[in-house]
Protein backbone atom coordinates (compact mmCIF):
# COMPACT_ATOMS: atom_id res chain seq x y z
CA UNK A 1 0.00 0.00 0.00
CA UNK A 2 1.43 3.59 -1.11
CA UNK A 3 -0.44 5.99 0.28
CA UNK A 4 0.37 9.04 -2.04
CA UNK A 5 0.89 12.16 -0.36
CA UNK A 6 -2.57 13.91 -0.56
CA UNK A 7 -1.15 17.37 -1.88
CA UNK A 8 -0.39 15.56 -5.03
CA UNK A 9 -3.89 14.74 -5.42
CA UNK A 10 -7.02 16.51 -7.05
CA UNK A 11 -9.97 16.96 -4.97
CA UNK A 12 -11.62 14.48 -7.15
CA UNK A 13 -9.07 12.05 -6.56
CA UNK A 14 -9.04 12.38 -3.07
CA UNK A 15 -12.55 11.77 -2.54
CA UNK A 16 -12.52 9.17 -4.97
CA UNK A 17 -10.07 6.50 -4.73
CA UNK A 18 -10.05 2.84 -4.26
CA UNK A 19 -9.15 3.02 -1.03
CA UNK A 20 -11.68 6.08 -0.29
CA UNK A 21 -14.41 3.86 -2.40
CA UNK A 22 -13.76 1.05 0.07
CA UNK A 23 -13.83 2.82 3.32
CA UNK A 24 -17.12 4.53 2.01
CA UNK A 25 -18.58 1.03 1.74
CA UNK A 26 -17.47 -0.40 5.02
CA UNK A 27 -18.36 2.78 6.99
CA UNK A 28 -21.69 2.90 4.55
CA UNK A 29 -23.79 0.64 7.21
CA UNK A 30 -22.74 2.33 10.16
CA UNK A 31 -23.61 5.53 9.47
CA UNK A 32 -26.65 4.94 7.65
CA UNK A 33 -27.62 3.43 10.92
CA UNK A 34 -26.57 6.38 12.68
CA UNK A 35 -28.67 8.16 10.59
CA UNK A 36 -31.67 6.76 10.72
CA UNK A 37 -31.73 5.97 14.43
CA UNK A 38 -29.98 8.89 15.58
CA UNK A 39 -29.47 11.97 13.59
CA UNK A 40 -32.68 11.78 12.03
CA UNK A 41 -34.47 11.73 16.44
CA UNK A 42 -32.27 14.21 17.10
CA UNK A 43 -33.50 16.24 13.86
CA UNK A 44 -37.11 15.37 14.80
CA UNK A 45 -37.04 16.41 18.19
CA UNK A 46 -35.99 19.88 17.52
CA UNK A 47 -38.47 20.06 14.96
CA UNK A 48 -41.45 18.97 17.79
CA UNK A 49 -40.26 21.50 20.04
CA UNK A 50 -41.33 23.96 17.78
CA UNK A 51 -45.06 22.02 16.89
CA UNK A 52 -47.93 22.30 19.65
CA UNK A 53 -48.46 18.21 20.32
CA UNK A 54 -51.03 16.06 21.00
CA UNK A 55 -51.82 12.99 23.45
CA UNK A 56 -50.95 11.34 20.58
CA UNK A 57 -47.69 12.88 20.26
CA UNK A 58 -49.12 13.75 16.99
CA UNK A 59 -47.76 18.24 15.16
CA UNK A 60 -50.84 20.00 15.50
CA UNK A 61 -49.83 23.31 15.33
CA UNK A 62 -46.40 25.32 14.45
CA UNK A 63 -45.65 28.03 17.67
CA UNK A 64 -42.38 29.17 17.00
CA UNK A 65 -40.50 29.46 19.68
CA UNK A 66 -43.38 29.66 22.18
CA UNK A 67 -42.66 26.18 23.57
CA UNK A 68 -39.24 27.68 24.59
CA UNK A 69 -40.92 30.31 26.20
CA UNK A 70 -43.32 28.90 28.23
CA UNK A 71 -40.32 26.54 29.82
CA UNK A 72 -38.26 29.49 30.40
CA UNK A 73 -40.69 31.22 32.28
CA UNK A 74 -41.81 28.14 34.50
CA UNK A 75 -40.57 27.87 37.82
CA UNK A 76 -40.44 23.69 38.23
CA UNK A 77 -38.11 23.53 35.06
CA UNK A 78 -35.35 26.02 36.49
CA UNK A 79 -35.81 24.10 39.74
CA UNK A 80 -35.35 20.93 37.65
CA UNK A 81 -32.08 22.32 35.55
CA UNK A 82 -30.95 23.30 39.42
CA UNK A 83 -31.90 19.75 40.53
CA UNK A 84 -29.66 18.08 37.89
CA UNK A 85 -26.65 20.22 38.51
CA UNK A 86 -27.01 19.70 42.36
CA UNK A 87 -27.54 15.66 41.40
CA UNK A 88 -24.48 16.01 38.99
CA UNK A 89 -21.89 18.10 40.55
CA UNK A 90 -22.24 15.81 44.47
CA UNK A 91 -22.50 12.41 42.14
CA UNK A 92 -18.66 13.10 40.69
CA UNK A 93 -17.29 14.73 43.66
CA UNK A 94 -18.20 12.55 45.66
CA UNK A 95 -17.44 9.65 43.43
CA UNK A 96 -14.25 10.68 42.60
CA UNK A 97 -12.99 11.45 46.09
CA UNK A 98 -14.45 8.12 47.68
CA UNK A 99 -12.93 6.02 44.13
CA UNK A 100 -9.47 7.98 44.88
CA UNK A 101 -9.28 7.15 48.18
CA UNK A 102 -10.36 3.15 47.17
CA UNK A 103 -7.77 3.13 44.65
CA UNK A 104 -5.30 4.49 47.21
CA UNK A 105 -6.13 1.48 49.32
CA UNK A 106 -5.76 -1.09 46.39
CA UNK A 107 -2.12 0.29 45.82
CA UNK A 108 -1.36 -0.49 48.74
CA UNK A 109 0.71 -4.40 47.99
CA UNK A 110 -0.59 -7.04 50.51
CA UNK A 111 -1.77 -10.68 49.70
CA UNK A 112 -4.87 -10.77 48.59
CA UNK A 113 -5.65 -7.11 47.24
CA UNK A 114 -6.23 -8.74 43.93
CA UNK A 115 -9.51 -10.37 45.42
CA UNK A 116 -10.35 -7.07 47.33
CA UNK A 117 -10.19 -5.34 43.44
CA UNK A 118 -12.93 -7.98 42.10
CA UNK A 119 -15.14 -7.11 45.11
CA UNK A 120 -14.57 -3.50 44.71
CA UNK A 121 -16.33 -4.12 40.93
CA UNK A 122 -19.13 -5.71 41.68
CA UNK A 123 -21.48 -2.33 42.13
CA UNK A 124 -20.21 -1.39 38.70
CA UNK A 125 -20.66 -4.42 37.06
CA UNK A 126 -24.19 -5.51 38.37
CA UNK A 127 -26.93 -4.26 36.54
CA UNK A 128 -28.10 -0.85 37.66
CA UNK A 129 -32.10 -1.16 37.16
CA UNK A 130 -31.23 -4.67 39.49
CA UNK A 131 -29.42 -3.31 41.48
CA UNK A 132 -31.47 -0.19 41.64
CA UNK A 133 -34.55 -2.59 42.71
CA UNK A 134 -32.48 -4.49 45.39
CA UNK A 135 -31.69 -0.68 47.25
CA UNK A 136 -35.83 0.05 46.93
CA UNK A 137 -35.67 -3.53 49.44
CA UNK A 138 -32.75 -2.30 51.54
CA UNK A 139 -34.28 1.27 51.91
CA UNK A 140 -37.63 -0.64 53.36
CA UNK A 141 -38.59 1.66 56.07
CA UNK A 142 -40.31 -1.01 58.35
CA UNK A 143 -38.63 -4.83 56.72
CA UNK A 144 -35.24 -3.22 55.07
CA UNK A 145 -31.96 -4.17 56.71
CA UNK A 146 -30.30 -0.73 56.46
CA UNK A 147 -32.19 1.31 58.85
CA UNK A 148 -32.37 -2.26 60.87
CA UNK A 149 -28.86 -1.67 60.92
CA UNK A 150 -28.44 1.60 61.52
CA UNK A 151 -30.70 1.48 65.09
CA UNK A 152 -28.89 -1.81 65.87
CA UNK A 153 -25.76 -0.47 65.58
CA UNK A 154 -26.36 2.59 67.50
CA UNK A 155 -25.28 4.37 64.65
CA UNK A 156 -28.42 6.41 63.83
CA UNK A 157 -31.37 5.50 66.17
CA UNK A 158 -33.35 7.67 63.90
CA UNK A 159 -33.27 7.42 60.52
CA UNK A 160 -36.14 8.77 58.26
CA UNK A 161 -38.20 6.64 55.64
CA UNK A 162 -35.65 6.80 53.04
CA UNK A 163 -37.82 7.06 50.21
CA UNK A 164 -40.69 8.62 52.01
CA UNK A 165 -39.17 11.95 52.59
CA UNK A 166 -38.24 14.94 49.94
CA UNK A 167 -34.86 15.28 51.30
CA UNK A 168 -33.57 11.76 52.37
CA UNK A 169 -35.31 10.59 49.00
CA UNK A 170 -33.26 13.02 46.97
CA UNK A 171 -30.11 11.51 49.00
CA UNK A 172 -30.99 8.48 48.80
CA UNK A 173 -31.25 8.41 44.96
CA UNK A 174 -28.00 10.23 45.18
CA UNK A 175 -26.15 7.00 47.10
CA UNK A 176 -27.32 4.49 44.90
CA UNK A 177 -26.17 6.54 41.68
CA UNK A 178 -23.11 7.58 43.45
CA UNK A 179 -22.71 3.75 44.63
CA UNK A 180 -22.83 2.50 41.47
CA UNK A 181 -19.91 5.02 39.99
CA UNK A 182 -17.60 4.54 42.36
CA UNK A 183 -15.92 1.33 41.35
CA UNK A 184 -15.11 3.22 37.87
CA UNK A 185 -13.18 5.86 39.52
CA UNK A 186 -11.34 3.60 41.69
CA UNK A 187 -10.30 1.24 38.86
CA UNK A 188 -9.44 3.85 36.59
CA UNK A 189 -7.67 5.53 39.39
CA UNK A 190 -5.51 3.07 40.43
CA UNK A 191 -4.52 1.40 37.03
CA UNK A 192 -3.18 5.35 36.70
CA UNK A 193 -1.37 5.16 39.59
CA UNK A 194 0.63 1.65 38.73
CA UNK A 195 1.23 3.60 35.35
CA UNK A 196 3.63 5.78 37.25
CA UNK A 197 6.98 4.92 37.12
CA UNK A 198 8.17 3.71 40.58
CA UNK A 199 11.44 5.25 40.34
CA UNK A 200 9.66 9.09 41.27
CA UNK A 201 8.66 7.10 44.30
CA UNK A 202 12.37 5.77 44.86
CA UNK A 203 13.87 9.12 44.39
CA UNK A 204 11.05 10.84 46.42
CA UNK A 205 12.05 8.48 49.31
CA UNK A 206 15.78 9.10 48.71
CA UNK A 207 15.00 12.75 49.45
CA UNK A 208 13.07 12.54 52.49
CA UNK A 209 9.52 13.06 51.08
CA UNK A 210 6.70 11.65 53.39
CA UNK A 211 3.40 9.47 52.07
CA UNK A 212 1.30 12.90 51.98
CA UNK A 213 3.78 15.09 50.37
CA UNK A 214 4.22 11.54 47.55
CA UNK A 215 1.31 11.93 46.97
CA UNK A 216 0.64 15.98 46.55
CA UNK A 217 3.65 15.87 44.28
CA UNK A 218 4.00 12.57 42.06
CA UNK A 219 0.65 10.80 42.35
CA UNK A 220 -1.38 13.47 41.41
CA UNK A 221 0.09 15.34 38.81
CA UNK A 222 0.43 11.59 37.50
CA UNK A 223 -2.78 11.54 37.49
CA UNK A 224 -3.90 14.85 36.34
CA UNK A 225 -5.33 14.21 33.20
CA UNK A 226 -6.66 10.73 34.00
CA UNK A 227 -8.66 12.75 36.40
CA UNK A 228 -10.04 14.83 33.53
CA UNK A 229 -11.16 12.49 31.33
CA UNK A 230 -13.04 10.21 34.32
CA UNK A 231 -14.57 13.61 35.61
CA UNK A 232 -16.08 14.69 32.31
CA UNK A 233 -17.08 11.00 31.55
CA UNK A 234 -18.48 10.54 35.00
CA UNK A 235 -20.46 13.90 34.83
CA UNK A 236 -22.11 13.07 31.57
CA UNK A 237 -23.02 9.82 32.85
CA UNK A 238 -24.49 10.81 36.24
CA UNK A 239 -26.24 13.78 34.24
CA UNK A 240 -27.80 11.13 31.94
CA UNK A 241 -28.87 8.50 34.70
CA UNK A 242 -32.25 8.03 34.89
CA UNK A 243 -32.50 4.56 36.13
CA UNK A 244 -31.69 5.00 39.47
CA UNK A 245 -34.69 7.38 39.90
CA UNK A 246 -37.23 6.37 37.79
CA UNK A 247 -37.16 2.58 39.92
CA UNK A 248 -36.58 3.96 43.18
CA UNK A 249 -39.10 7.45 43.29
CA UNK A 250 -39.86 8.29 39.35
CA UNK A 251 -38.80 11.73 40.39
CA UNK A 252 -41.06 11.68 43.75
CA UNK A 253 -42.09 12.33 46.44
CA UNK A 254 -43.38 15.87 45.27
CA UNK A 255 -40.64 16.19 42.44
CA UNK A 256 -37.94 15.60 44.94
CA UNK A 257 -36.05 13.82 43.02
CA UNK A 258 -37.04 15.14 39.23
CA UNK A 259 -34.17 15.53 37.09
CA UNK A 260 -34.35 16.45 33.36
CA UNK A 261 -33.85 13.13 32.03
CA UNK A 262 -36.92 11.76 34.53
CA UNK A 263 -38.76 14.89 33.62
CA UNK A 264 -38.40 13.92 29.30
CA UNK A 265 -40.02 10.44 30.08
CA UNK A 266 -42.61 12.09 32.72
CA UNK A 267 -43.45 14.44 30.77
CA UNK A 268 -43.42 12.34 27.40
CA UNK A 269 -45.12 9.35 28.15
CA UNK A 270 -47.42 9.65 32.07
CA UNK A 271 -48.22 13.19 31.09
CA UNK A 272 -48.55 12.71 27.63
CA UNK A 273 -47.16 16.62 26.66
CA UNK A 274 -44.77 15.93 24.19
CA UNK A 275 -44.03 19.55 23.48
CA UNK A 276 -42.95 19.79 26.43
CA UNK A 277 -40.59 16.93 26.52
CA UNK A 278 -39.36 17.79 23.15
CA UNK A 279 -37.96 21.09 24.76
CA UNK A 280 -36.56 19.79 28.03
CA UNK A 281 -34.95 16.71 25.86
CA UNK A 282 -33.48 19.85 23.60
CA UNK A 283 -31.87 21.33 26.06
CA UNK A 284 -30.44 17.96 28.01
CA UNK A 285 -29.18 17.45 24.08
CA UNK A 286 -27.52 21.21 23.82
CA UNK A 287 -25.73 20.82 27.68
CA UNK A 288 -24.24 17.61 26.52
CA UNK A 289 -23.27 18.43 23.43
CA UNK A 290 -21.50 21.27 24.99
CA UNK A 291 -19.88 18.71 27.68
CA UNK A 292 -18.97 16.46 24.80
CA UNK A 293 -17.18 18.61 22.81
CA UNK A 294 -14.89 19.06 25.05
CA UNK A 295 -14.34 15.71 26.40
CA UNK A 296 -13.81 14.44 22.89
CA UNK A 297 -11.32 17.48 21.71
CA UNK A 298 -9.13 16.61 25.29
CA UNK A 299 -9.51 12.25 24.51
CA UNK A 300 -8.87 13.27 20.95
CA UNK A 301 -5.37 15.03 21.39
CA UNK A 302 -4.24 13.17 23.36
CA UNK A 303 -4.82 9.81 21.15
CA UNK A 304 -2.69 11.67 18.62
CA UNK A 305 0.34 13.10 20.79
CA UNK B 1 8.17 1.40 49.63
CA UNK B 2 8.51 2.12 53.03
CA UNK B 3 5.32 3.96 53.82
CA UNK B 4 3.80 1.45 51.86
CA UNK B 5 4.18 -1.31 54.14
CA UNK B 6 3.30 0.85 56.90
CA UNK B 7 0.38 1.51 55.96
CA UNK B 8 -0.93 -1.60 55.00
CA UNK B 9 -2.27 -1.93 58.55
CA UNK B 10 -4.17 0.81 57.95
CA UNK B 11 -5.25 0.02 54.70
CA UNK B 12 -6.74 -3.61 54.98
CA UNK B 13 -9.19 -2.75 57.89
CA UNK B 14 -10.34 0.25 55.69
CA UNK B 15 -10.48 -1.51 52.54
CA UNK B 16 -12.83 -4.01 54.48
CA UNK B 17 -14.80 -1.71 56.25
CA UNK B 18 -15.98 0.36 52.43
CA UNK B 19 -16.07 -3.06 50.95
CA UNK B 20 -18.82 -4.23 53.96
CA UNK B 21 -20.54 -0.91 53.30
CA UNK B 22 -20.65 -1.07 49.27
CA UNK B 23 -21.72 -4.39 49.18
CA UNK B 24 -24.52 -4.42 51.85
CA UNK B 25 -27.31 -4.80 49.14
CA UNK B 26 -25.76 -7.72 48.08
CA UNK B 27 -25.60 -8.86 51.60
CA UNK B 28 -29.17 -7.89 51.60
CA UNK B 29 -30.07 -9.87 48.49
CA UNK B 30 -28.34 -13.05 49.43
CA UNK B 31 -29.99 -13.02 53.17
CA UNK B 32 -33.64 -11.94 51.67
CA UNK B 33 -33.10 -14.82 48.59
CA UNK B 34 -33.13 -17.72 51.21
CA UNK B 35 -35.65 -16.74 53.46
CA UNK B 36 -39.19 -17.70 53.84
CA UNK B 37 -42.15 -15.29 53.15
CA UNK B 38 -43.22 -15.29 56.86
CA UNK B 39 -39.27 -14.21 57.63
CA UNK B 40 -39.21 -11.62 55.14
CA UNK B 41 -41.88 -9.66 56.24
CA UNK B 42 -40.83 -9.66 60.03
CA UNK B 43 -40.41 -6.63 62.04
CA UNK B 44 -37.48 -5.99 63.03
CA UNK B 45 -35.67 -7.62 60.53
CA UNK B 46 -32.93 -10.02 60.76
CA UNK B 47 -29.85 -11.46 58.76
CA UNK B 48 -30.15 -15.11 59.21
CA UNK B 49 -33.17 -17.08 57.87
CA UNK B 50 -34.81 -19.28 60.42
CA UNK B 51 -34.89 -21.78 57.90
CA UNK B 52 -32.90 -21.87 54.42
CA UNK B 53 -35.84 -21.87 51.89
CA UNK B 54 -33.79 -23.53 48.94
CA UNK B 55 -36.87 -24.53 47.53
CA UNK B 56 -37.35 -20.36 46.40
CA UNK B 57 -34.25 -21.26 43.58
CA UNK B 58 -37.33 -23.32 42.08
CA UNK B 59 -40.22 -21.60 42.35
CA UNK B 60 -38.93 -18.46 40.89
CA UNK B 61 -38.76 -20.77 37.43
CA UNK B 62 -41.95 -22.52 37.92
CA UNK B 63 -44.28 -20.09 39.89
CA UNK B 64 -43.16 -16.74 37.81
CA UNK B 65 -42.14 -15.60 34.30
CA UNK B 66 -38.82 -15.69 35.11
CA UNK B 67 -37.70 -18.37 32.15
CA UNK B 68 -39.74 -16.21 29.67
CA UNK B 69 -38.03 -12.67 31.08
CA UNK B 70 -34.68 -14.30 30.59
CA UNK B 71 -35.21 -15.77 27.47
CA UNK B 72 -36.18 -12.02 26.27
CA UNK B 73 -32.85 -10.52 27.41
CA UNK B 74 -31.43 -13.24 25.75
CA UNK B 75 -32.49 -13.27 22.62
CA UNK B 76 -32.54 -9.22 22.54
CA UNK B 77 -28.93 -9.10 23.65
CA UNK B 78 -27.79 -11.78 21.30
CA UNK B 79 -29.54 -10.06 18.93
CA UNK B 80 -27.92 -6.74 19.94
CA UNK B 81 -24.45 -8.11 19.78
CA UNK B 82 -24.92 -9.57 16.17
CA UNK B 83 -26.21 -6.51 14.84
CA UNK B 84 -23.87 -4.04 16.60
CA UNK B 85 -20.47 -6.34 15.28
CA UNK B 86 -21.87 -6.21 12.23
CA UNK B 87 -22.12 -2.82 11.60
CA UNK B 88 -18.56 -1.59 14.25
CA UNK B 89 -16.56 -4.22 12.89
CA UNK B 90 -15.82 -2.46 9.34
CA UNK B 91 -16.41 0.83 9.96
CA UNK B 92 -13.73 0.60 12.92
CA UNK B 93 -11.67 -1.15 9.90
CA UNK B 94 -12.09 1.66 7.83
CA UNK B 95 -11.09 4.85 10.75
CA UNK B 96 -8.39 2.52 11.44
CA UNK B 97 -6.79 1.68 8.73
CA UNK B 98 -7.96 3.52 5.21
CA UNK B 99 -6.94 7.19 3.85
CA UNK B 100 -10.03 8.91 3.05
CA UNK B 101 -11.16 12.61 3.82
CA UNK B 102 -13.46 12.99 6.68
CA UNK B 103 -11.45 10.18 8.82
CA UNK B 104 -10.73 12.76 11.89
CA UNK B 105 -13.90 14.50 11.45
CA UNK B 106 -15.67 10.58 11.87
CA UNK B 107 -13.56 9.93 14.76
CA UNK B 108 -14.38 12.48 16.36
CA UNK B 109 -18.14 12.36 15.83
CA UNK B 110 -17.86 8.86 17.52
CA UNK B 111 -15.92 9.93 20.40
CA UNK B 112 -19.03 13.08 20.68
CA UNK B 113 -21.74 10.34 20.37
CA UNK B 114 -19.79 8.12 23.05
CA UNK B 115 -22.09 9.92 25.25
CA UNK B 116 -25.35 10.59 23.84
CA UNK B 117 -28.41 10.28 26.08
CA UNK B 118 -31.36 8.45 25.15
CA UNK B 119 -33.65 10.30 26.78
CA UNK B 120 -33.28 12.56 23.79
CA UNK B 121 -34.10 10.45 20.76
CA UNK B 122 -36.69 7.91 23.32
CA UNK B 123 -39.87 10.22 22.09
CA UNK B 124 -38.48 10.37 18.36
CA UNK B 125 -37.44 6.38 18.52
CA UNK B 126 -40.76 5.46 20.19
CA UNK B 127 -42.58 7.26 17.49
CA UNK B 128 -40.39 5.58 14.61
CA UNK B 129 -41.00 2.43 16.34
CA UNK B 130 -44.69 2.49 16.10
CA UNK B 131 -44.82 4.10 12.84
CA UNK B 132 -43.26 1.41 11.21
CA UNK B 133 -45.03 -1.60 13.06
CA UNK B 134 -42.22 -2.61 15.24
CA UNK B 135 -43.48 -2.10 18.43
CA UNK B 136 -43.90 -4.27 21.44
CA UNK B 137 -41.07 -6.60 18.98
CA UNK B 138 -38.19 -7.81 19.98
CA UNK B 139 -36.74 -6.45 16.84
CA UNK B 140 -37.22 -2.41 18.42
CA UNK B 141 -35.07 -3.31 20.90
CA UNK B 142 -32.12 -4.85 19.30
CA UNK B 143 -31.83 -1.93 17.02
CA UNK B 144 -31.50 0.88 19.85
CA UNK B 145 -29.78 -1.40 22.14
CA UNK B 146 -27.37 -1.73 19.23
CA UNK B 147 -27.43 1.94 18.47
CA UNK B 148 -26.26 2.96 21.59
CA UNK B 149 -23.16 0.99 21.51
CA UNK B 150 -22.22 1.21 18.37
CA UNK B 151 -20.08 4.78 18.85
CA UNK B 152 -18.14 3.36 21.75
CA UNK B 153 -17.65 -0.32 19.85
CA UNK B 154 -16.45 1.51 16.63
CA UNK B 155 -14.09 3.53 18.91
CA UNK B 156 -12.68 0.20 21.20
CA UNK B 157 -12.20 -1.67 17.56
CA UNK B 158 -10.14 1.36 16.08
CA UNK B 159 -7.59 1.88 18.81
CA UNK B 160 -7.95 -2.56 18.23
CA UNK B 161 -6.86 -2.64 14.56
CA UNK B 162 -4.19 0.19 14.98
CA UNK B 163 -2.23 -1.80 17.11
CA UNK B 164 -1.87 -4.57 14.61
CA UNK B 165 1.49 -4.00 12.47
CA UNK B 166 0.45 -2.70 8.97
CA UNK B 167 3.58 -5.35 7.79
CA UNK B 168 1.29 -8.35 8.72
CA UNK B 169 -1.51 -7.06 6.34
CA UNK B 170 1.19 -5.86 3.58
CA UNK B 171 2.85 -9.40 2.98
CA UNK B 172 -0.75 -10.53 2.75
CA UNK B 173 -1.32 -8.64 0.00
CA UNK B 174 2.05 -9.20 -1.72
CA UNK B 175 1.28 -12.58 -1.20
CA UNK B 176 -1.97 -12.06 -3.57
CA UNK B 177 -4.38 -11.50 -0.57
CA UNK B 178 -7.19 -8.57 -1.36
CA UNK B 179 -8.07 -6.12 0.83
CA UNK B 180 -11.07 -7.95 1.82
CA UNK B 181 -9.18 -11.29 2.25
CA UNK B 182 -7.03 -9.55 4.22
CA UNK B 183 -9.85 -8.34 6.91
CA UNK B 184 -11.49 -11.58 6.98
CA UNK B 185 -8.21 -14.03 6.99
CA UNK B 186 -5.53 -12.10 8.80
CA UNK B 187 -7.02 -9.02 10.85
CA UNK B 188 -9.91 -10.48 12.24
CA UNK B 189 -8.29 -13.47 13.81
CA UNK B 190 -5.79 -11.81 15.19
CA UNK B 191 -8.13 -9.23 16.78
CA UNK B 192 -10.36 -12.04 18.53
CA UNK B 193 -9.78 -10.22 22.03
CA UNK B 194 -11.18 -6.58 20.57
CA UNK B 195 -13.97 -8.07 18.94
CA UNK B 196 -14.49 -10.02 22.51
CA UNK B 197 -14.64 -7.45 24.21
CA UNK B 198 -16.75 -5.13 21.72
CA UNK B 199 -19.09 -8.32 21.56
CA UNK B 200 -19.19 -8.79 25.62
CA UNK B 201 -20.02 -4.92 26.26
CA UNK B 202 -22.80 -4.71 23.61
CA UNK B 203 -24.29 -7.67 25.04
CA UNK B 204 -24.14 -6.57 28.85
CA UNK B 205 -25.26 -2.78 27.29
CA UNK B 206 -28.23 -4.63 25.88
CA UNK B 207 -28.42 -7.13 29.12
CA UNK B 208 -28.94 -4.29 31.48
CA UNK B 209 -31.38 -2.09 29.31
CA UNK B 210 -34.22 -0.67 30.88
CA UNK B 211 -35.99 2.57 29.75
CA UNK B 212 -36.10 2.08 25.93
CA UNK B 213 -37.84 -1.71 27.20
CA UNK B 214 -40.03 0.02 29.50
CA UNK B 215 -41.23 2.42 26.17
CA UNK B 216 -41.61 -0.38 23.84
CA UNK B 217 -42.70 -3.36 25.14
CA UNK B 218 -46.19 -3.91 26.34
CA UNK B 219 -46.74 -7.80 25.89
CA UNK B 220 -46.06 -9.71 29.03
CA UNK B 221 -43.97 -12.91 26.94
CA UNK B 222 -41.49 -10.06 25.39
CA UNK B 223 -41.03 -8.45 28.38
CA UNK B 224 -37.18 -8.99 29.66
CA UNK B 225 -35.94 -9.13 32.47
CA UNK B 226 -35.14 -5.43 33.76
CA UNK B 227 -38.99 -4.60 33.63
CA UNK B 228 -39.74 -8.36 34.38
CA UNK B 229 -38.33 -7.79 37.76
CA UNK B 230 -39.65 -4.31 37.87
CA UNK B 231 -43.09 -4.74 37.33
CA UNK B 232 -42.70 -7.51 40.19
CA UNK B 233 -42.19 -4.82 42.42
CA UNK B 234 -45.14 -3.30 44.43
CA UNK B 235 -48.04 -4.89 42.80
CA UNK B 236 -49.20 -6.94 45.76
CA UNK B 237 -46.83 -7.20 49.17
CA UNK B 238 -43.90 -8.03 47.04
CA UNK B 239 -42.65 -11.29 47.65
CA UNK B 240 -38.40 -9.40 48.31
CA UNK B 241 -37.17 -13.26 48.69
CA UNK B 242 -38.09 -14.34 44.61
CA UNK B 243 -37.56 -10.67 43.63
CA UNK B 244 -33.92 -10.77 45.26
CA UNK B 245 -33.29 -14.56 44.23
CA UNK B 246 -34.35 -13.72 40.62
CA UNK B 247 -31.99 -10.65 40.70
CA UNK B 248 -29.07 -12.87 42.06
CA UNK B 249 -29.60 -15.10 38.76
CA UNK B 250 -30.03 -11.64 36.83
CA UNK B 251 -26.88 -10.10 38.07
CA UNK B 252 -24.57 -13.38 37.84
CA UNK B 253 -24.14 -13.94 33.97
CA UNK B 254 -23.20 -9.93 33.19
CA UNK B 255 -21.48 -10.10 36.27
CA UNK B 256 -19.30 -12.94 34.93
CA UNK B 257 -18.90 -11.32 31.49
CA UNK B 258 -18.15 -7.92 33.22
CA UNK B 259 -15.20 -9.46 34.97
CA UNK B 260 -13.64 -10.48 31.21
CA UNK B 261 -13.79 -7.37 29.91
CA UNK B 262 -13.01 -5.11 32.85
CA UNK B 263 -9.26 -4.06 32.05
CA UNK B 264 -9.86 -3.03 28.55
CA UNK B 265 -12.92 -1.26 29.32
CA UNK B 266 -11.22 0.88 31.73
CA UNK B 267 -8.24 1.67 29.31
CA UNK B 268 -11.00 1.92 26.73
CA UNK B 269 -12.58 4.46 28.52
CA UNK B 270 -9.37 6.73 30.21
CA UNK B 271 -7.99 6.63 26.99
CA UNK B 272 -3.78 6.49 26.23
CA UNK B 273 -3.07 7.73 29.59
CA UNK B 274 -3.73 4.05 31.38
CA UNK B 275 -2.51 0.35 29.80
CA UNK B 276 -4.26 -2.47 29.74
Amino acid sequence: MHSVSSHELSLKQRLWNPEARLAYVLMAPTVLFLAAFLFFPIGYVFVMSFFRTNKLSELTEFVGLANYVERLKDREFWETVGRSMVWTATGVVVKSLMGMVIALLLNVEYKGRKVMRMLFIIPWASSVPISALLWQWVYHPEFGLLNHTLKATGIWTNPPTWLGEQLSAFIACMWVDIWAGIPFFALVFLAGMQAIPPELYESGQIDGVNGRQAFRWITLPGLRDLILISTMLSAIWTFNDFNVIYILTRGGPAGATNILTVSVYMNAFVNLKFDKAAVTAVFVFLILTAVSIVYARFYFRKEND
Amino acid sequence: MKWQNRSRWVAIPLTVLILLILLFPFFVMLSTMLKSGQDVYTSPPFWIPTHVEWSNFVTVWTSYDLASYFLASLVIAVGATVLNTLLCVPAAYAVARLNFVGRKAALFLLLMIEMFSPVIVIISLFKIVTRVGLYDTFLSLIIVDALFTVAFNTWMMNGYFKTIPKDIEEAAMIDGCTRVQTITRIMLPIAVPGLVTIMIYAFIFAWNEFLFALSFISSKNLMPLTIGLYNFVGRWTTQWQYLTMAAFLAILPVLCLFYVIEKRLVAGLAGGAVKE
